[in-house]
């Protein structure tokens, strides 16, 4: 007989095949497991409570990861254990893939209304017998120089019209870049026209709905990007691509998917019909393109880490398998050389970088602390490793900035006081949280720069039950030092200092609540005039949006992609002493 | 004799504190008052060191701490060991290491961590850098004659290439002629058991640890 598999608290019970893991066990029960990591048994998020029952002894690694998580004996790592026999587990909230949109901010700037999708209202070709002229050729007639779809599903939808009702019946014809023909749909649609800004992000992505008639926003919806539970770095994802056959197909169905219902959630929320959405901006890094694509990933993963694309045209939305207007497109951001994404790129159309004066500094603060220089005319780029501590992925009491994460800490006469993303009990704490309880206890004299933990406690209470160990503050020492080393070596590449500098952008889910003087006490943000520094949120959704309404600046912004020469930092002995000296918290001399 | 005390103590107290010139200041001193080099490495610098891990695995230290020493180390070793001659040095090395980051990635912080670190404990080591073909780990190593092959990988896509320098040893029936350690971020006790390899070392303290262990001179002190 099966052994039964318990879940609490859903109260459900399963039977399980002898030897399947108990994290897949609970996947396939429908229970959204948090497999940060892949399931290789490293990240410890997927602890669950063993009510009752029994399970081989956990490896020294797993006990590791127990202690630094002051979880009881109880606690197993669903990845790590083979089911033997009946089992009681308890899967807590912690241990469950959040359900919540993420927080969602961009910047706006104006922009000459543009769209690559243009509708135009013509009157119906009606035919007589003195001059049978064919309905295609009355049709590219009106519009001198399109070019008809390469596509016999795209002509087969196009000729459904011929047959309208009438003699002065109006079509609508759907063109791209003014030239080719998307659609011909019967009587005047002008005027329902919509676009999709999509960011592709390696752990969130958001989508938002744009009027292409208007150029507003019309709503938009935000979620974990699902691939998360193939790993949840870059390369881990890229493993697990090339890791079997199928894999780089899933990878691919599962994002789009996560996109579809994205999508799904929008038309439903506003009333707007799939079929009036006729393109989408993707903007996300190289791998996220590629995985979204289904393109092989297998270069990107050893050096020279070689991509396969940067720039693409735009791409028929149904190859995609997006869910818009069948003939609608799809464009990918351009990415900058093999190495810096479109989600980069678009950052720079957001805040127009190039049209910036003099010399500008861009740092894009997530999981890849990506950073551009501008001086003068040139452009250049690095990419670090910050990792994923600022998302709160490898801090033990760390959460993406979603309900309940502590956004603000300050410390008074009366300890530390925090406020949580909605007003709830608080959860965890997101990266803005954690840069101020850092700086606070560094101030506090709790935490020396060298980031030791001076209490006896050897831990910096945040909440009940809520506590940084040493090892947080290990990580967000290399993370600050990864982006601090990565702007000194950047601006030292372009022989300027920050006193050279007339601007500094900062670009990330950070947004408006990283705190600036927190940030350059820590030494990952340099001094500088605060006025001058400007947070621009998500830059990678309003770059989205930005080339999604203008075909000039999508022109502009592939022409900069060009233009930015990456310079790779991660070798050398000049880049360790630099780093090692960046791990002290202290402002930047 | 007391003086000499004090000389070993301020030895120990110079690596924990980082302090490279009074690490080689004293290495000289030591010299001068006609102090056995081997002595002096063992009861003056190599407590320091030790004690420096030990403060590392408290959480007290970081990796600028464990380099600073590690750097002190060297320096203190540069004076004493010309002055240990080189058939003696041989005799009290603790092992040659043939160490590098493998093929296809290109991170090398954590990899001169543990050489560094190796070094400062009294073992050779030849540091091939990052990206480091597996045939050319094997060479070397047979060059070097040496007792140990360290891996390093920061990816877990590059990780895949340890698996290849074991199989190369195999090949070319050599596996037996060198112990093959593996670290680096993405690595585990597993991966180090399904491709074969003698330890996994998961810092550069752990890495040391395991090379006394399973070294040459296993039992030395």
């Amino acid at each position: 007989m099966k052994p039964a598999l318990r879940i609490l608290p859903e109260g459900r019970t399963f039977a399980v095949a002898p030897g399947r893991l108990l994290s897949e066990a609970l996947e396939d029960a429908g229970i959204a497991l948090s497999l940060y990591c892949g399931g290789r048994g490293v990240c410890g998020k997927c602890f669950v409570e063993i009510v009752r029952g029994r399970l081989g002894d956990p490896s020294e690694e797993e006990r590791a990861l127990r202690t630094r998580r002051a979880l009881p004996t109880s606690y197993r790592l669903a990845c790590r254990c083979p089911i033997t026999g009946d089992l009681v587990v308890r899967v807590p909230a912690a241990s469950r893939l959040p359900r919540m949109p993420v927080l969602d901010r961009g910047v706006r700037r104006t922009l000459a209304l543009d769209p690559a999708v243009r509708k135009i209202r013509l009157t119906r070709p009606s035919p007589d017998l003195a001059e049978p002229r064919a309905f295609f050729d009355a049709l590219a007639e009106k519009i001198p120089g399109s070019r008809l779809p390469e596509s016999l599903r795209a002509l087969k939808d196009m000729a459904l019209p011929a047959g309208g009702e009438g003699p002065d019946a109006d079509v609508t014809a759907v063109l791209y870049r003014g030239r080719d023909w998307l659609a011909v749909e019967p009587g005047d649609t002008t005027g329902r026209s919509f676009g999709l800004a999509v960011d592709l992000g390696t752990t969130t992505m958001v989508v938002e709905l744009i009027d292409l008639e208007t150029g507003t926003a019309v709503d938009s919806a935000a979620g974990l990007n699902p691939q998360v539970k193939f790993g949840a770095d870059v390369v881990s994802r890229i493993t697990a691509a090339f890791a079997e056959p199928g894999k780089l197909e899933a990878l691919r169905a599962s994002v789009v998917d996560g996109l579809n219902a994205l999508i799904g959630g929008l038309l439903t929320r506003t009333g707007a019909a799939r079929e009036t959405v006729y393109e989408a901006v993707v903007a996300g890094n190289t791998a996220m393109s590629h995985l979204f694509c289904g393109m092989p990933v297998a270069s990107l993963a050893v050096s020279p880490y070689a991509a396969l694309f940067s720039i693409l045209p735009s791409l028929p939305a149904d190859d995609t398998g997006l869910a818009i207007h069948p003939r609608g497109r799809v464009y990918l951001a351009p990415a900058i050389q093999s190495f810096v994404g479109g989600d980069i790129a678009a950052g720079l159309a957001a805040v127009d970088l190039a049209h910036q004066p003099g010399n500008q500094l861009f740092i894009d603060l997530g999981t890849n602390g990506e950073i551009v220089v501008k001086k003068g005319r040139r452009f250049t780029t690095t990419s670090t490793a910050a990792g994923p501590a600022f998302e709160g992925i490898t801090i033990s009491c760390g959460m993406l900035a979603l309900p309940g994460a502590v956004y603000k800490a300050a410390y008074g006469p009366e300890g530390v006081s925090v406020e949580t993303i909605g007003g709830l009990p608080a959860k965890g704490v997101c990266g803005t949280g954690l840069i101020d309880l850092v700086a606070g206890a560094l101030d506090a004299g709790l935490l020396s720069p060298q980031g030791q933990i001076l209490s006896p406690s050897k831990t910096i209470p945040l909440a009940a039950g809520l506590a940084l160990s040493q090892r947080d503050v290990r990580e967000v020492q290399l993370a600050a030092a990864a982006v601090k080393t990565g702007v000194r070596m950047l601006l030292e590449e372009n022989a300027i200092t920050t006193a050279d500098l007339d601007g500094i952008y900062v670009a990330g889910a950070f947004g408006n609540y990283l705190n600036i003087s927190h940030s350059v006490k820590l030494g990952l943000l340099p001094r500088f005039d605060r006025r001058r520094i400007r947070f621009v949120g998500n830059s990678s959704l309003a770059g989205a949006r930005a080339l999604l309404l203008s075909q000039a600046e999508r022109a502009r912004c592939e022409t900069l992609a060009k233009r930015v020469r990456h310079i790779s930092l991660a070798q050398g002995a000049a880049f360790q002493d630099r780093f090692i000296d960046a791990l002290e918290f202290k402002p930047w001399a | 004799m007391e003086s000499r005390e004090r000389l070993l103590a301020a030895m120990t107290e110079a690596i924990v504190a980082g302090d490279k010139t009074a690490a080689e200041t004293l290495a000289g001193q030591a010299l001068s008052a006609g102090l056995d080099p081997h002595e002096v490495i063992e009861k003056g610098y190599i407590p320091g060191i030790r004690k420096v891990g030990e403060l590392w695995e408290s959480g007290e230290y970081f990796l600028p701490e464990l380099i600073g020493s590690a750097e002190c180390m060297k320096a203190a070793l540069a004076v004493l060991k010309p002055a240990l001659g080189a058939a003696r040095a041989k005799e009290l090395s603790r092992g040659k290491v043939v160490i590098g980051t493998i093929e296809g990635d290109i991170h090398d912080i954590g990899k001169n961590l543990v050489a560094a670190m190796l070094s400062a404990n009294g073992f050779d080591v030849l540091d091939l850098g990052a990206d480091v073909k597996p045939a050319r780990f094997i060479e070397a190593a047979r060059e070097a004659e040496a007792d140990f092959i360290c891996l390093s990988a920061l990816l877990t896509t590059t990780m895949l290439n340890q698996r290849r320098v074991i199989e190369g040893l195999k090949e070319r029936g050599l596996r037996e002629r060198f112990k093959v350690l593996v670290g680096g971020a993405p690595v585990t006790r597993k991966w180090a058991e399904d491709i074969g390899a003698d330890g996994y070392g998961e810092n550069a303290l752990a890495a040391v640890k395991l090379a006394v262990e399973l070294g040459p001179k296993g039992r030395f002190r």
